[in-house]
């Protein structure tokens, strides 16, 4: 739990604020995140209870393996959104992404060079998502929202409506392991990690904490905000690029609709679960990292449960609301 | 702030036959370890102004939390109405007549007086709302209170006491009987300050028992008809207020003297460290002009909210004045930019700490030091490296907590206040710009804050103090510029004036 990174213990707060509500999770209070590891516990011994091929290393192996392309995208909107910013233009961004890499290697391009320029475009489109909302003051909300669209319809716009495979290129990505451990899941624990400690050891994530928690005190405490938003959201660009080319190098493909909005609202919905605040001025990986496994985790037990698609999505939105419930739960029984 | 008006009225005297319509008795709370309220017992009669007192700390917002059902006691009991409530919630506090106005305003500001003052009661036949009646209703609610406000206007366009005055309103018409008013004057000027003072005066004579929440002693002491002191959470005085005065509450609240008195300060040098020529912006200030002097502290006294309250923007760059120049040290600094007047050496500090003073999620200990590491240009941040920076400023401003590094915004106002001092005095400024220092904050704090700026330019720094109290500017500068509708008035060495030419001087630019 050392990347976790709250502004301190919520156990230890002001005293005043400790007897408002002795819910039921009262006891749990002094654990973070404990609503929702006891909900992820529920989920996994039902599952582990219920079908025979759930708890074996082979299945949550693939099941890190499967999330690992949302924990990237959720790992850079956990800062982005500890900041005040919200991007909603990831999943398409990384859409574009796939369409564009696949291209190029489809094109007979190298690795490193399809690699490369599939990053910088990337990350120059989170640069222009952050110029316009720092310099227009269009709320980030709309602006990435307007952007996503228009990512997604770029994506099409590449692939020319047809699916493009890339043989075998970038399988050491997708398909290698290293340790007995998926790459995917290596690249994406890395990426958390480095996230988590730049959110608790660096005055850059601390900053974050301070334009999400109050951006006039921010500014006038000498932090450049608009210097710091635009790092940010090219970072979430950048990240987002990575979680494309993971995305193509895991399909082997891309085709219409890989990626896009609906990639996003998995990563919104896990960092949000995850507890980090849609305001700002909090958040943490750990949080985020839990939000992760527990969506993927839902989605994988329905499956081998042979659940109809059309429960699945009811049951997903389910676990949802019920996360987030014993969340606010949670946060309400404890201190502050 | 207080005293720049005459504030005596006649008080009614033989009123405490009245049975008390709240008894609270041998009242205890604790939170956690600490012990908040150590058996409290105290009687709140209908028509009686009871004010209470005490420092930041001292459990008048436990006390008033556990009256309005927020907290529940651990030990002794409330009646009301000559029942034992036990299990008090905010709800049934309510329905029962005991209501509070906190300190924040707790309007729909986008919404009419009228809706604010019948929120949640709206008159309605079929569920169709009849809006004359609604205004009709909230005319009355307020004229029975005597205030004067149009019922159409939107509760945002309203200035602070007139916002506190319709909360009232509403109160005392969904059936308030012990109104408690938490600093209801805090951030007010003169003027509006008497306002709300007629208003509470108005309340008694309607017969609500009012509990008076207020730091201020001549206000307490012109308004009170009973006067409580608490002290580390006990009753330490309760009598009526025409058997006390000033010094005596400040022995009861402090437990000791306390004493503010002008030190003697090296006289400042004559290198002049932060000017300001011809500032002009909006309506707001016009053709301001101040020289300050290293190790001078100069006080612009102005009524709350008039030009002295805009300096703070202008001089720390989030804006732009009309015109107007700025020098900081010799050099000339360009308005506007928040990044070249930090880098100057001139530190602005906000009277509003919870817009634009502190952040209230981060910690303690990471508010003190965050524009020191920012101008520092650190990089790496661990928390136990920065508790033990920040450590020598806690001792050195006296910022106490009960946990080990809490969250700033949970701290009372005077500790926050010491926080915002202590995160910009020690980035070695060369000039200052101080606003309201002592906003909200108690006798004791208040005093070890003009200790703080004393020492400040005894250091040989510039200080700018802007304020509305005469008191406050007249214990702390050399010199004073009075300000009134945008415009200097008058400019006076404090030797040379009395506080009551000061006062006088302020209040007849306020008439002109």
């Amino acid at each position: 739990m050392s990347i976790t990174a709250p502004p301190e213990t919520p156990a230890t707060k002001n005293p005043t604020d400790g007897a408002r509500t002795a819910g039921p999770f009262r006891r749990l209070s002094g654990v973070p995140h404990a609503g929702l590891i006891a909900v992820l516990i529920a989920v996994i011994v039902f599952a582990g209870v219920e079908t025979d091929s759930f708890a074996t290393s082979t299945n949550l192996v693939n099941v890190l393996r499967q999330v690992s392309v949302v924990a990237v995208l959720a790992a850079a909107l956990t800062l982005l959104m500890t900041a005040g910013g919200m991007d909603f233009s990831m999943g398409s961004n990384a859409a574009v992404t796939t369409a564009v890499a696949a291209q190029f290697l489809a094109d007979g391009r190298s690795t490193a060079f399809t690699v490369i320029v599939s990053l910088l475009l990337a990350t120059a489109v989170g640069l222009v998502n952050g110029l316009v909302v720092t310099y227009t003051d269009v709320a980030p909300f709309v602006a990435t929202l307007a952007t996503a669209t228009l990512l997604d319809g770029v994506a099409l716009l590449v692939l020319d409506g047809l699916s493009v495979s890339i043989g075998d290129h970038l399988s050491a990505l997708g398909g290698g392991k290293t340790l007995g451990l998926p790459n995917l899941l290596i690249v994406a624990v890395l990426v958390l990690l480095v996230v988590g400690l730049v959110m608790k050891f660096t005055v850059f994530g601390r900053d974050a904490f301070a334009i999400g928690g109050n951006e006039h005190v921010a500014r006038l405490s000498g932090i450049d905000v608009n210097r710091r938003k635009l790092v940010l959201y090219s970072l979430a660009g950048a990240l987002s690029g990575l979680a494309g080319l993971m995305l193509l190098s895991r399909l082997g493909a891309s085709s219409p609709g890989t990626g896009g909005l609906q990639l996003q609202l998995t990563a919104v919905a896990s960092v949000v679960i995850g507890g980090t605040m849609l305001a700002g001025g909090f958040g943490t990986v750990v949080g985020t990292c839990l939000g992760v496994v527990l969506l993927g985790v839902v989605a994988n037990a329905l499956n081998l449960l042979q659940v109809s698609s059309y429960f699945q999505q009811i049951s997903v939105g389910a676990v949802l609301l019920v996360a987030a419930i014993a969340n606010q739960l949670h946060k309400k029984s404890s201190p502050h | 702030m207080t005293t720049t008006t005459a504030l005596g009225t006649a008080r009614p005297v033989a009123r405490a036959t009245a049975e008390p319509v709240v008894r609270i008795r041998d009242l205890t709370k604790r939170f956690g370890g600490a012990v908040a309220l150590r058996g409290v017992s105290l009687d709140i009669r209908p028509g009686e102004v009871h004010a209470l007192m005490g420092m930041n700390g001292a459990g008048k917002s436990t006390l008033v939390q556990l009256l309005s059902g927020a907290y529940q006691a651990d030990g002794g009991t409330i009646e009301i109405e000559g029942s034992d409530r036990p299990g008090l919630t905010p709800r049934r506090a309510r329905r029962l007549g005991v209501c509070t106005v906190p300190q924040r305003r707790e309007l729909v500001m986008a919404l009419t007086v009228a809706e604010n003052i019948l929120l949640g009661d709206l008159p309605a036949s079929r569920s169709l709302v009849s809006w004359k009646s609604v205004e009709r209703q909230a005319r009355q609610a307020l004229r029975r209170l005597d205030i004067d406000i149009d019922v159409k206007r939107t509760a945002g366009e309203l200035t602070v006491a007139e916002q506190t005055m319709v909360e009232v309103a509403r109160e005392v018409r969904r059936g308030g009987k012990v109104l408690i008013l938490d600093e209801p004057t805090a951030c007010l000027g003169a003027a509006a300050a008497d306002r709300i003072r007629a208003l509470v005066r108005t309340l008694r004579d309607e017969g609500v028992a009012v509990v008076y929440i207020s730091h201020y002693i001549d206000e307490v002491l012109s308004v009170a008809d009973r006067i409580t002191v608490l002290r580390d959470g006990s009753v330490v005085h309760s009598g009526p207020a025409a058997a006390t005065d000033a010094a005596g509450l400040v022995r009861h609240m402090v437990g000791r003297e306390v004493v503010s008195r002008r030190p003697e300060r090296p006289a400042p040098s004559p290198a002049v460290a932060l000017t300001v020529r011809g500032l002009s912006h909006g309506r707001d200030i016009s053709d301001f002009g101040v020289q300050v002097r290293a190790g001078e502290i100069v006080g612009v006294l102005g009524p709350a909210g008039d030009a002295q309250s805009r300096l703070f923007d202008l001089l720390s760059g989030r804006r732009r004045p009309d015109t107007g120049e700025l020098e900081v040290g010799g050099t000339a600094v360009p308005f506007g930019r928040i990044p070249r007047s930090l880098a100057s050496g001139l530190r602005c500090v906000t009277g509003d700490r919870r817009a634009l003073g502190l952040i209230p999620g981060l910690s303690l200990d990471e508010n003190l030091m965050l524009a020191t590491d920012r101008l520092g240009g650190r990089r790496l941040q661990r928390r136990s490296d920065t508790t033990r920076r920040a450590a020598p400023r806690r001792e050195s401003y006296g910022v106490v907590s009960l946990t080990r590094n809490p969250a700033v915004g949970s701290l009372s106002g005077g500790n926050q206040q010491k926080v915002l001092l202590a995160k910009w005095l020690e980035t070695s400024p060369v000039a200052c710009f101080l606003e309201d220092p002592t906003n909200g904050v108690d006798v004791a704090a208040m005093a070890d804050i003009h200790a703080l700026i004393d020492q400040l330019a005894s250091r040989g720094v510039a200080v700018l103090l802007a304020s509305s109290s005469a008191e406050e500017v007249m214990r702390l500068s050399d010199r004073v510029i009075v300000v009134s509708a945008g415009r200097v008035v008058a400019e006076h060495e404090v030797s040379a004036i009395t506080h009551d030419e000061l006062v006088a001087t302020a209040l007849k630019g306020h008439a002109r």
